[in-house]
């Protein structure tokens, strides 16, 4: 039996719908269902875990956190992202480290990112989950911080 | 199951890649000739949805993006 997983805010920002993210993977939830944030330039930058788990990919750029029953959030800073080859980021764990949700993984300088043109929102995804099994507890609008509870995913 | 040769044959065979890029969920390919890139061959090949932007063709395969962008490469 697996337990809901709680899924917090990785990066403290504003809440947007995966359907406002510029990107036509995310925004059509190809991956899986979930929210985004719009970062805050400062208060964003570091970047902690949206659940616990083992970080079973990590690109500077992005990320996937496995809750012990399988089921894995995947976390992206910013579109197009993959192009900058890890400028602006910095890693604080390695790949098949056991983290805790809120505890920092990245830090990004989002400021320098967005001068690149590129977006920095950042969609946090329930891979391969069935959009009914998501319930989201954060508003579109609202700001949040790792202290937020951005959605629950049902087992 | 994605078939690593099928979706390198979608993408107009190795003469037609410039670069393959895995991106966690998606591969990332920047391709000679946009036209060569055969999107339903793609999909039947595994992938989930293909996005065409320019010279730029994303596959999306899921999580085993890494994995099949391996194999692909071992094919070349």
């Amino acid at each position: 039996m697996s337990a809901d997983i709680t899924v917090v805010a990785p990066v403290t920002g504003t809440v947007i719908t995966m359907a406002e993210v510029p990107d036509p993977v995310f925004s059509a939830e190809l991956v899986g269902p979930g929210l985004a944030i719009d970062p805050d330039p400062v208060l964003g930058r570091d970047v902690r875990s949206p659940i616990d788990g083992t970080v079973v990919k990590l690109h500077p750029h992005a990320f996937v956190v496995q809750a012990a029953d399988g089921r894995g959030v995947l976390v992206h800073l910013g579109i197009n992202t993959v192009q900058l080859d890890g400028q602006g980021f910095s890693l604080t764990v390695a790949e098949g480290d056991q983290v805790a949700a809120g505890q920092v993984l990245i830090q990004w300088d989002i400021e320098a990112i967005a001068e690149t043109g590129r977006s920095v929102i950042c969609p946090v995804v329930a891979l391969d989950a069935k959009p009914d099994a998501i319930d989201l507890h954060a508003a579109p609008g609202s700001h949040v911080t790792s202290e937020s509870t951005l959605l629950e995913w049902g087992a | 199951m994605v078939d690593p040769q099928k979706i390198l044959d979608g993408l107009g065979g190795d003469a037609n890649i410039v670069d393959l890029e895995p991106c966690i969920t998606r591969l990332r390919v920047e391709v000679e000739d946009p036209a060569q890139v055969n999107e339903s061959m793609l999909k039947a090949a595994g992938a989930i949805a293909v996005m065409k932007s320019g010279s730029v063709v994303q596959v999306i395969v899921g999580m085993q993006a890494d994995t099949i962008a391996a194999d692909i490469e071992d094919l070349r």
